[in-house]
């Protein structure tokens, strides 16, 4: 059956038109993230209206690229020039600059390809045999669970977005208000269109996204006149590029640490499965895990290849993971996944738990794509480094100006409607307005994303039965439920810990009452998977009663004067 | 009188909005059928925004002024326009853009756009005008070629281009 998935899809894929535009959508991802300040979701999302008058798979194969193209497209920049193109290549810099100043940034920009080429391969083998699996999970969820889980994803991003939860929270709620105007989907009324006829239709969800995302992001860029006329590295990088990346040696550094590789990337897939955190916060997260299990910490900083490895492998197996509760639930995964949900149902197709079996060819067009993305990006990188750095040159204010023109056509050309323009010039203007006074824009666009999926689901709930106890007593939408409450918390017990007592029972009590739902469920597997959970939650409590309910943070203290009196 | 931060005012904003989008939440017609009213999310959903500013409210309120916070501009309406002229230059050149589509169309109206947006942000010289002008017909030109040719988009023409 997978087989004749796979060959179907290559089918589809296999032709000049697709190649081409797969190669030029790599090529374009990778020139996008290399631009310092231009994210992946801005190419993405700049890329969709091209797609619209193509083939459904043609269509999400050239996002795809895109996509995995900017991945990986930061790390150039990154390396020779000591600016991460993209927020997921920052960790990168850390080593991959001081190595490049020590005159091998061949060997530097080899370890960040290859790492990247086979984070992606991991990803995308992960995403090809879990995602079905994890449709059939979806499969038993109800109306009510659904509900929950859209929930769950708005106040995961909404913590993780910001430094302020409110504000995370108060933007995903205004995203999820942008949704409901216009007629609703279930019965066709007029909702908060205050009598205007064009706002019938509601927003147009890619005219929303551009405008809060890539319009409002340029116009922040271009705010300051002095900066704005500056090259985006100016006077950094210019003797490296004549640089041959070497790729053998990076190879057996790379097979050398591959312990590190499969744990950076599943740590990628991990945080891409998570609603609201993408690659900005694995390879941080990547990086941080290296450092911690190296043998050799104090190298990290200097110039090591695992400084290299961990964060590159594991940026570009996020991508894999946000694909598959995409895929395999309806619910991106971060606003890159959010954008491609987009693309999605401008090809009208809805992704939910029976996608994977209803469409085949499609789903697995999107896996096979991503691998082929893949490859791709690893022979364009090496052939187009020189462009990279000249992309580093740009002045920010052309950019701007261009990337606002092609907006201006692009947003028009996917529905030829004009009111689409005006959408995009007043989410552009809350979009800086929203940067300017501190809300985070992930939690927003997963609102506008979610909002109808919420409603739907609610009203389909309400239809079954108006007995609301369902959404606190059905197993999964009370899972969903207890890790929302204690992923809003998690923010506050972040800022509290080793500070307050509470905070020593955050864990112990999160499992408990994470393994309840998970008892409901029934089944072997979820059985004992829950009675594992309880028992690493007595674990700790026993352990810190053990230590006499004190603070790590101290101690630390206790152990550092144990080790001087011991000099 | 104690004066407000920014944030608070804000919230006071927010919950002022979500008073106004509650009322107006009273005109959604009910249908006769279907267990959820038009009107019940909307409601949930402000419901939450105004409870999330009123939170939003007393944490500002507590915070208070910070009187030490270095502002990187001066005050008044000056040195606001000083500070946001870049933004607003692309605003109202966006805004120009679209109440001349009918008649300068996309891709007229669109180099147009790109090119004095271009010398506006940049500063004008005899060698930027050229490359300004050089780089908005490539782009914008381009664009609307892959549009109109590749894709068979239909881009608005404008009274001008249709005309020929």
């Amino acid at each position: 059956m997978v087989i004749e998935n796979v060959l179907a899809a290559l089918n589809e894929l296999a032709t000049v038109q697709t190649f081409i535009l797969m190669v030029i959508g790599v090529a374009g991802g990778l020139i996008a993230g290399a631009i310092p300040g231009f994210t992946i979701a801005m190419a993405v999302v700049l890329t969709l209206p091209f797609t619209f008058g193509m083939p459904a798979v043609q269509g999400i194969a050239t996002m795809v690229s895109v996509l995995v193209g900017g991945l990986s497209g930061g790390l150039m920049a990154g390396i020779l020039t000591g600016i991460p193109g993209t927020p997921s290549s920052v960790a990168t810099t850390f080593d991959g600059h001081p190595m490049a100043k020590q005159g091998k940034a061949g060997l530097a920009l080899g370890i960040g390809v290859w790492s990247s080429f086979f984070g992606g391969i991991i990803s995308a083998i992960l995403l090809m045999t879990l995602a079905p699996q994890l449709a059939n999970i979806g499969l038993e969820f109800q109306p009510w669970d659904y509900f929950m889980l859209v929930m769950f994803a708005l106040t995961i991003t909404a913590s993780l977005a910001g430094k302020n939860l409110i504000k995370g929270l108060i933007a995903g709620v205004v995203g999820l208000l942008v949704r409901t105007v216009g007629e609703d989907e279930a019965v066709g009324m007029a909702r908060l269109n205050f009598g205007n006829d064009a706002l019938l239709q509601g927003f147009d969800f890619i005219a929303v996204l551009i405008g809060l995302f890539a319009f409002s992001r340029l116009l922040h860029d271009v705010r300051d006149p002095e900066s704005a006329r500056k090259r985006l590295s100016a006077g950094t990088g210019d003797g490296n590029i004549s640089v041959t990346i070497e790729h053998l040696a990076a190879i057996k550094i790379i097979f050398k640490h591959w312990t590190l590789l499969i744990r950076s990337s599943l740590i990628g897939v991990f945080t891409g499965v998570l609603p609201g955190a993408g690659g900005s916060i694995a390879n941080i997260l990547a990086y941080d895990q290296a450092k911690k299990t190296s043998k050799t910490p104090s190298k990290f900083g200097t110039g090591t290849p695992e400084g290299i490895i961990a964060p590159e492998s594991s940026n570009n197996a996020v991508e894999g993971g946000a694909l598959m509760t995409l895929m395999a639930l309806g619910i991106p995964g971060d606003v890159t996944a959010a954008v491609m949900l987009g693309a999605l149902l401008v090809h009208d197709i809805v992704p939910s738990p029976t996608f994977i079996t209803e469409e085949p060819v499609l789903a697995y067009s999107i896996f096979l794509s991503f691998f082929g993305a893949t490859f791709m990006m690893l022979g364009l990188q090496s052939g187009m480094l020189r462009i990279f750095v000249l992309v580093t040159r740009v002045r920010m204010y052309m950019l701007a100006a261009i990337i606002l023109g092609l907006c201006g056509i692009g947003v028009y050309a996917i529905h030829n409607v004009e009111f689409d323009l005006w959408t995009l010039l007043w989410f552009g203007i809350l979009g800086v307005l929203m940067r300017q006074f501190g809300f985070p824009l992930a939690p927003m666009i997963l609102g506008v994303v979610l909002g109808n999926i919420a409603e739907l689901n609610l009203a389909r709930a309400m239809a079954i039965t108006t007995d609301l106890t369902l959404f606190v007593t059905r197993p999964w939408a009370l899972f969903f439920l207890i890790i929302a409450i204690f992923s809003s918390a998690f923010p506050v017990y972040q800022v509290y810990r080793g500070a307050k007592k509470w905070t020593l029972f955050y864990l112990p009590v999160a499992c408990f009452a994470v393994s309840g739902p998970l008892f409901m469920m029934g089944g072997v597997p979820r059985t004992t998977l829950a009675a594992v959970v309880v028992l690493f939650g007595a674990y700790t409590l026993w352990r810190r009663q053990q230590a006499g309910w004190v603070f790590e943070r101290d101690e630390e203290e206790i152990e550092k004067p144990q080790i001087t009196e011991g000099k | 009188m104690r004066r407000l931060n920014q944030d608070a005012v804000i919230a006071i904003f927010l919950l002022l909005a979500s008073g106004i989008l509650f009322w107006s939440t009273f005109s959604i017609r009910t249908p006769d059928y279907g267990v959820l009213t038009p009107a019940a999310w909307p409601r949930v959903i402000i419901f939450a925004l105004a409870l999330l500013s009123f939170l939003y409210l007393i944490q500002s309120l507590k915070k208070g002024v910070d009187e030490n916070a270095v502002a990187d501009r001066e005050p008044g309406l000056k040195s606001w326009l000083v500070y946001w002229q870049n933004p607003i230059y692309c605003f109202a050149l966006f805004l120009t853009y679209l109440l001349t589509l009918p008649v300068l169309g996309s891709l007229i109206g669109g180099v147009l756009f790109v090119f004095i947006l271009m010398s506006i942000l940049g500063g004008v010289s005899k060698e930027k005008i050229v490359t300004h002008a050089a780089l908005s017909l490539a782009t914008v030109g381009g664009m609307w070629c892959i549009f109109t040719y590749g894709l068979e988009v239909i881009l608005p023409q404008g009274m001008i281009f249709s005309a020929f």
